[in-house]
């Protein structure tokens, strides 16, 4: 096992108990990242609950922009198969969708299911010209006939109306938890004439992965801490980024297996990072490289092209541990510690 | 281990036993009494002894209940963790589903909506409730697959096929259908849905779908019969859904989910939609006693706030405006997708109490308590915490008058309750909540005390107050392991997934794979829920068998 205590080479246990140390001096401990399989998340979520740490998420822009909203107002929203099965027009809001694997698909197919089946697919922009929260409300108060004197918006609108079956994609970091409100507004306008859904575009992490695991086991969506063993869901107090800035922080675990840039913050207090791939040994105080799964070892992944969880069997093993096991190892390393 | 229950009232209607005596308890098992020395003796004194209960339509995992709790943060209350489990006072969380459900006594519980796109999600979640037994539903009659092979006019042995396969797949323990078509017809425009109404695009009928599973369910030999959500759910006139829907078995075994949410009569049959309804309870239970191979849960409604979850997103598009706080979502997903609106029973409100009062009315009214299952389609109609009140008002006309005193005269006017003099014994209870969800969920070693069953137990201390009663037992044991004590978790064990041991085959496995292959670019291996997934120490699925 590849290990680094203070950028020198450690043993698996040496590591450990450097990690179980940092954590068992910490008063308020932040768990970010969790760009991880759900075994991981898992444990994590448990060793967090155990010691009053809190969680946070690689994507937690994106996600909150759309939890945001979901709280405000809800959603009505699709999957990917769905929009290129029956999709007769697709609104791309924004930048970001455009680089969507999804949308080269939209483009090479036609809708093959449901009442648009057989005709042809119209793929449309809606650009942001002023703010794109604010060509969303204008968008919106075209469809419904409050405003009617911008060409482009009304062709847009006139477009949704007159589909079988419309789709919205979107990126939630893009268009922040204001935004994301106003195009599910749209929508569910548009659904009082006819079909229309939104499609959240889900970025490289396991956001989609981690809420389902922090929902089922906590009631809560990610940013949860246990700091007085109840957990509290608190986007703004539990941002991981904001608690190592303003100090409230006093040590750090970065958990991603899977690639992902760890964050300038982590060097700034006594961390442990959990992560694959190469790693920088002086990035954290503690660094144990861990299996990357679906790919080092096997493990439950966000599927985005299927919108749900898949297990991933390793597609070619390595002698990695995976990134549960360590958090295993640590909590009952802290356990033990309880007892002694 | 030998244990001896002692002293208590042993009620086990499976074996006509409602006497004080003990229940013997050995390796997980009931075992006959026994002259040795028993290892542990549980004073049953003053107690109440009953199997442990067993729970068929809750919802209590899966895409749409983690929705539930995003769209509805508020919902639940968390308190400080207890010692042994983190999350066990988390509310809503797995860990306080099954926590909440022991102290009440039930040991087995299952999750009837389980797409198998979502399998996976949905197993992991259940496989993280502690306590309990569980098991989930596999929800087929809208994917395209199934649709358009009853489209293509493929004989029965396909559809056979493909529903064995997505059995075998996702794990489940029986099969369900949701609004048959319903979903599909929503997505290509419809707003309603009838029994013989055509599916857009397929020219299929609920009738069709649901005929096709029907036959696939006996054929398979899966023990819990087609388990079946209707056409029009809480409509005015959707007793006629449910008489035709019954009528439509044609004999076959079926069973209906929630039917409280059915028994609603055109109160004006000129003007069904605006009329307001009526009672229908007496049609539903009458139409049942003449279909002994017909059993219903009831989905009693419970006033207060709630959060209604379902895949039939053409019912909950339908009910979205009625959302109470106003925000709602609705999921188009693959095959059957979600729909999730908040909503509120409000207390002493007209509507509410008739449907309140329907529920009761079918439990009091009905003929065979053992094919009339107590449910509140958690949290549908009310969250499951509150069947110790339900109880108590079965078991106690008091009790009902009382409540029924504080309502209004709607009740009286448009149901039969208050006339109905009824009280359910203690072994109508055992019928209501052990033996008749156990059969019907094919599950022989539950549900019953006698020798050989599965030491699931609850032991409560008799008490009038019914609802103290079930609310907190004196002693439960799953699998012969004392997990509760007066109330309190004292043993956080895990229980077990019930899965259905079916093989899919093979031909079926390669035709499904080029379709999955070409509706997501990916075949079944990622649709599987393989052990490895789950990071449980012992085995987390143990295996039911097929009707031979």
């Amino acid at each position: 096992m590849a290990a680094w205590v203070k950028g020198g080479a450690a043993d698996a246990d040496g590591a450990v108990q450097a990690a179980a140390a940092i954590l068992a001096a910490a008063r308020t401990p932040v768990f970010a990242g969790l760009n991880a399989d759900v075994a991981a998340i898992r444990a994590a979520t448990h060793l967090a609950g155990r010691i009053g740490a809190s969680l946070d998420s690689l994507g937690s822009a994106g996600t909150y922009a759309d939890l945001g909203a979901l709280a405000r107002v809800g959603a009505m929203t699709t999957t990917p198969a769905e929009v290129v099965g029956r999709a007769d027009v697709v609104l791309l809001v924004g930048e970001a969708p455009r680089g969507a694997a999804l949308v080269e698909r939209l483009n090479a197919t036609a809708p093959s299911r449901g009442r648009a089946a057989g005709g042809p697919r119209t793929l449309l922009r809606l650009d942001a010209l002023s703010p794109l929260p604010i060509a969303v409300a204008a968008l919106r108060a075209h469809a419904r006939g409050h405003l009617a004197d911008d060409h482009g918006l009304l062709a847009l609108a006139k477009a949704l109306a007159g589909a079988q079956y419309g789709a919205v994609l979107y990126d939630p970091a893009e268009l922040g938890a204001a935004g994301v409100e106003m195009l599910q507004g749209l929508v569910m306008d548009l659904n009082e004439r006819t079909r229309c859904f939104a499609l959240s575009l889900s970025g490289a992490d396991q956001d989609r992965a981690a809420l389902q695991v922090a929902a089922w086991t906590t009631g809560q969506a990610i940013r949860v801490g246990f700091g007085r063993h109840v957990p509290e869901h608190d986007p703004w107090r539990f941002d991981a980024a904001r608690l190592a800035a303003s100090g409230e922080a006093d040590a750090a675990l970065w958990l991603s297996s899977r690639p992902a840039e760890a964050p300038a913050w982590l060097a700034g207090l006594p961390s442990i990072a959990l992560v694959s791939g190469e790693p920088d040994p002086g990035m954290a105080e503690v660094v144990i490289a861990v299996g990357e799964p679906g790919a080092e070892v096997g493990g439950v992944l966000w599927n985005e092209g299927r919108a749900g969880l898949s297990y991933r069997a390793p597609a070619a093993p390595a002698a990695r541990p995976a990134a549960a096991e360590i958090l295993g190892r640590i909590a009952a390393t802290l356990d033990a510690r309880k007892d002694a | 281990m030998l244990i001896r229950i002692q002293g208590g009232r042993v009620v086990d209607p499976t074996a006509g036993r409602d006497a004080v005596g003990d229940v013997w308890v050995e390796d997980g098992r009931i075992v006959p009494p026994s002259e040795r020395k028993p290892d542990r003796t549980l004073d049953a004194a003053g107690c109440v002894v009953m199997a442990g209960g067993v729970e068929v339509h809750s919802h209590i995992a899966g895409g749409n209940v983690v929705t539930s709790r995003l769209l509805l943060p508020e919902l639940y209350v968390s308190e400080a963790a207890p010692e042994g489990h983190p999350f066990a006072h988390a509310g809503g969380a797995a860990g306080w589903i099954g926590a909440t459900y022991a102290r009440m006594g039930y040991t087995t519980a299952v999750e009837p909506a389980m797409p198998p796109v979502h399998a996976l999600a949905t197993q992991l979640e259940l496989a993280d409730i502690p306590l309990l037994d569980r098991g989930a539903l596999t929800v087929m009659g809208n994917d395209d697959q199934l649709l358009q092979l009853l489209r293509d006019g493929e004989g029965k042995a396909a559809v056979r096929d493909l529903v064995a396969l997505n059995v075998a797949s996702s794990r489940g323990l029986g099969v369900k259908c949701i609004n048959a078509g319903g979903a599909s017809a929503f997505k290509d425009g419809a707003l309603k849905l009838s029994l013989d109404d055509e599916i857009p695009c397929y020219g299929l009928s609920t009738r069709r779908i649901m005929g096709a599973l029907l036959d696939a369910v006996e054929e398979i030999g899966v023990p819990h019969p087609l388990h079946v959500h209707c056409n029009n759910l809480g409509l005015p006139g959707a007793d006629d859904s449910f008489v035709a829907t019954l009528d439509a078995a044609e004999g076959r075994r079926i069973h209906f989910a929630h039917a409280q949410f059915y028994a609603y009569g055109a109160a004006d049959p000129a003007n069904p939609m605006t009329g307001g309804f009526r009672s229908a309870a007496r049609r539903i239970v009458d139409a049942m006693m003449e279909n002994p191979q017909a059993s219903l849960d009831i989905g009693q409604v419970v006033f207060g706030q709630t959060v209604t979850v379902s895949l039939d997103i053409l019912r909950q598009f339908g009910g979205r405006k009625g959302a109470k706080p106003k925000k709602w979502v609705l999921n188009a997903g693959d095959a059957e997708g979600g729909g999730v609106v908040p909503f509120l029973y409000r207390p002493k409100g007209p509507v509410s109490s008739l449907q309140w009062a329907i529920g009761l009315e079918i439990m009091l009214l009905s003929g065979d308590p053992e094919r009339t299952i107590l449910t509140t389609d958690h949290p549908n109609g009310g969250p499951f915490t509150q069947y110790p009140r339900i109880i108590h008002l079965l078991m106690s006309k008091e009790e009902r008058d009382r409540e029924i005193a504080a309502l209004p005269a709607v009740v009286g006017e448009r149901s039969e309750l208050p006339t109905l003099e009824r009280e359910y014994t203690l072994s109508e209870i055992a019928q209501l909540t052990r033996s008749g969800p156990a059969k019907l969920l094919g599950l022989a070693d539950r549900g019953h005390l006698r020798a050989g069953g599965r030491a699931d137990i609850a032991v409560y201390r008799d008490d009038p107050d019914r609802t103290a009663m079930f609310t907190a037992a004196r002693y439960v044991l799953k699998d012969g392991h004392v997990i509760v004590e007066d109330g309190t978790v004292v043993d956080w064990r895990a229980g077990r997934s019930l899965a259905l041991a079916v093989e899919s085959d093979r031909a079926m496995e390669r035709r499904t794979e080029d379709y999955l292959q070409d509706r997501y670019g990916q075949g079944l291996d990622s649709f599987a829920v393989p052990d490895a997934a789950f990071a449980a120490e012992g085995p987390v699925f143990e295996d039911v068998a097929c009707r031979g």
